[in-house]
């Protein structure tokens, strides 16, 4: 079983893709979906599995500075190789293992990827751009070789993963891509006037019994790569509960943007925490910015109530905010926050108190000692996830 | 309705402004000033504020911001909305990485990388700073050409025409007179809404615009002078 190394994904595959299996990374012109394949490289060269990587867009130095956009240095790996697909086009030189002298010859291709996958038995063989191959050697003709290599990498234990762009080609041709492949990730944008937001989602997966079609979206970083991004988080509660606190705790940049001492703009920030990112935003406390509150909540996709655990008397109005800011059936969990107090209430007491059902989590926490603030997120990124 | 002018008063009169959502071709042989019409018309665009994208193929990213600062073009004001997407920089074995206004692709063969960049540019432009115009250019076709088969660029047009269209948007692509067969012009023009095509005769420059306005445009003389070309009668 080999991980591809993409936040969430490896749970939709059911721990990843087993050997001898092929995955396609299925993008839309325009989104930035062959970070997919280099993620999952180099994840796995990290795990120690070889690998090899069919460059036919860059240069293999080009190909090692976009790894290192990413923070990722694969020099230091020698069980990688590189499948040079491209330095021949330009009439360059190339100094790799393997080389393909005609990139528009998919018999040369096929000589130099057969080689490569036998002497990297066990490892994962990544493509740069399938199209760029189907391009310049025939769609047919590509395919036809991809069944070939799918019969080697059953017979060597690799896994194929390819980069595709979804260029407008024959529907022939789409079709019978989604049906070589075992399992089809297709990652696409929101598209209005302009394409805005990524997301991906598994369209296909012939080893995972129940499979269910859902679609995450994501954000590039530099460093960092491919990460779960939730675009709106709320952090709700009372004056002084320590909305505040928490949001700095957990936030990801130095400064957070608490405008006046107290919240009276909205505390915003940023948060990127073990492969999942979100933006946070914090609601005003006092009842005069109530109706800012509703306002704030829009398309929220999940909400912190911050309370107080030493004051029970704030605990009504917690709950008001929350219902102001909690769509219907929007997850959201409680944070007892200062629980470092001698007279803060036990979660058990807070829930009876408040009345909040057990389905719901109640994290303890004491968030100006930075306890339960990731508990808290990743709990919450938790329910948000399943709930999509 | 928006329209958007190419920052060539007398072409533009005749033009009464060029309607959103427009893809041009700018044909013309080598050694006519192309590279300068271009810039000229992405400079009215960075006046008229609009969002501005550059492909190119064949200059690095920051020698066309050093041109533009020699020709004192005043970018500076402008430098949050003018975009390179600089295919050059990485085949000539720079080690670059991206700034604010440059985004590198790895190579012309890059398609895929290219489109990125521009979405992205576009994503910047219209979600992030809320401008709700732009404009592309694609410094050249012919050298994408050189790189990909006729299918590959088609396809790769086919999809970032659309875009111009659905964001309102002006497309500008260059194609070099004389390189392609008449197969591929005629593939390619199928692409594309309207045609400024440039012209020499004994030492003499001409330009002409067609597809575009309500009159067919008719040659015009023009010369280069510094950063732009200027209309010298018919
Ligand atoms: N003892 C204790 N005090 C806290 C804790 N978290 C926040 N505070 C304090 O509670 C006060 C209110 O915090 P703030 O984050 O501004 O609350 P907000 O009004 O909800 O934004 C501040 O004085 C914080 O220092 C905690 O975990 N323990
Ligand atoms: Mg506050």
């Amino acid at each position: 079983m080999f991980e591809t190394g993409i936040p969430k994904l490896d749970d939709y595959l059911s721990g990843g893709i087993p050997s001898g299996k092929s995955l396609i990374y299925h993008t839309q012109p325009g989104v930035e979906g062959d970070i997919f394949g280099m993620q999952t490289l180099y994840w796995n060269l990290h795990k120690g599995h070889k690998g090899v990587y069919v460059a036919s867009n860059s240069a293999p130095y080009a190909v090692k500075g976009r790894f290192k956009e990413f923070g990722w240095n694969v020099e230091k790996f020698d069980q990688l190789s590189i499948v040079d697909c491209f330095s021949a086009l330009m009439g360059a030189d190339s100094s790799e293992r393997y080389v393909v002298s005609n990139p528009e010859d998919i018999v040369a291709i096929d000589d130099a990827i057969s080689k490569a996958m036998e002497n990297a038995a066990g490892g994962v063989i990544v493509f740069e751009s399938l199209s760029t191959i189907m391009d310049h050697c025939g769609e047919k003709e590509t395919l036809k070789y991809m069944e070939k290599w799918k019969k080697y990498s059953t017979a060597y234990d690799n896994v194929v993963i390819c980069n595709f762009t979804a260029w407008p080609y024959a529907k022939s041709t789409l079709k019978r891509i989604k049906e070589l492949f075992d399992a089809v990730i297709t990652i696409s944008g929101i598209a209005k006037r302009v394409i805005f937001g990524q997301y991906y989602g598994v369209s296909k997966v012939n080893w995972v019994a129940k499979s269910q079609k859902r679609s995450i979206s994501f954000k590039v970083l530099r460093p960092g790569g491919v990460k779960i991004f939730i675009p709106k988080v709320l952090v709700t509660g009372p004056y002084n509960a320590g909305k505040s606190s928490f949001i700095h705790a957990i936030s990801s940049r130095a400064i957070s943007v608490d405008r006046l001492g107290t919240t009276v703009a909205m505390d915003h920030d940023f948060i990127d925490h073990k492969g999942f990112t979100a933006d946070i935003f914090g609601t005003p406390g006092q009842e005069r910015f109530d109706p800012l509150l509703r306002m704030l909540s829009g398309e929220a996709m999940g909400v912190f109530l911050l309370i107080d655990s030493t004051k029970p008397s704030t605990f009504p109005r917690a709950k008001k905010m929350l219902e102001m800011t909690r769509a219907h059936g929007l997850p959201y969990l409680v944070v007892a926050n200062k629980q470092d107090l001698p007279d803060a209430l036990s979660v058990n007491a807070i829930r009876k108190k408040m009345k909040i059902p057990e389905s719901v989590p109640i994290i303890s926490a004491s968030v100006a000692k930075k306890q339960g603030v990731f508990e808290a997120f990743e709990t919450l990124i938790d329910m948000i996830t399943k709930a999509i | 309705m928006t329209k958007y002018d190419l920052g060539i008063p007398e072409l533009d009169k005749a033009l009464g402004g060029i309607q959103s959502g427009t893809n041009v071709v700018l044909v013309g042989p080598p050694m006519c000033g192309k590279d300068i019409l271009v810039k000229q018309i992405l400079h009215a665009g960075l006046r008229d504020g609009d969002g501005v994208i550059l492909v190119s193929t064949g200059e690095p990213g920051e020698s066309i911001f050093k041109w533009c600062e020699q020709h004192k073009l005043g970018i500076e004001n402008y430098k949050n909305r003018f975009g390179i997407v600089d295919c050059v920089s990485k085949t000539l074995g720079m080690d670059v990485s991206d700034t604010q206004n440059i985004k590198r692709a790895s190579s012309p063969v890059d398609l895929t990388g290219i489109g990125v960049k521009i979405s992205q540019f576009f994503e910047q432009f219209y979600v992030k700073d809320k401008l709700s115009k732009a404009r592309l250019a694609v410094d050249s076709l012919s050298t994408m050409l050189m790189y990909s088969n006729l299918q590959t660029v088609f396809r790769f047009l086919h999809v970032f025409t659309g875009r111009i269209k659905a964001a309102d948007a002006l497309g500008i692509y260059v194609l070099e007179a004389g390189m392609h067969d008449d197969k591929t012009v005629a593939t390619l023009k199928k692409l594309f809404d309207g045609v400024i095509e440039i012209k020499e005769e004994n030492g003499e420059f001409f330009i002409k615009t067609a597809g575009m306005g309500s009159t067919p445009g008719k040659w015009m003389k023009y010369e280069i002078t510094g950063p732009k070309i200027v209309i010298k009668g018919d």
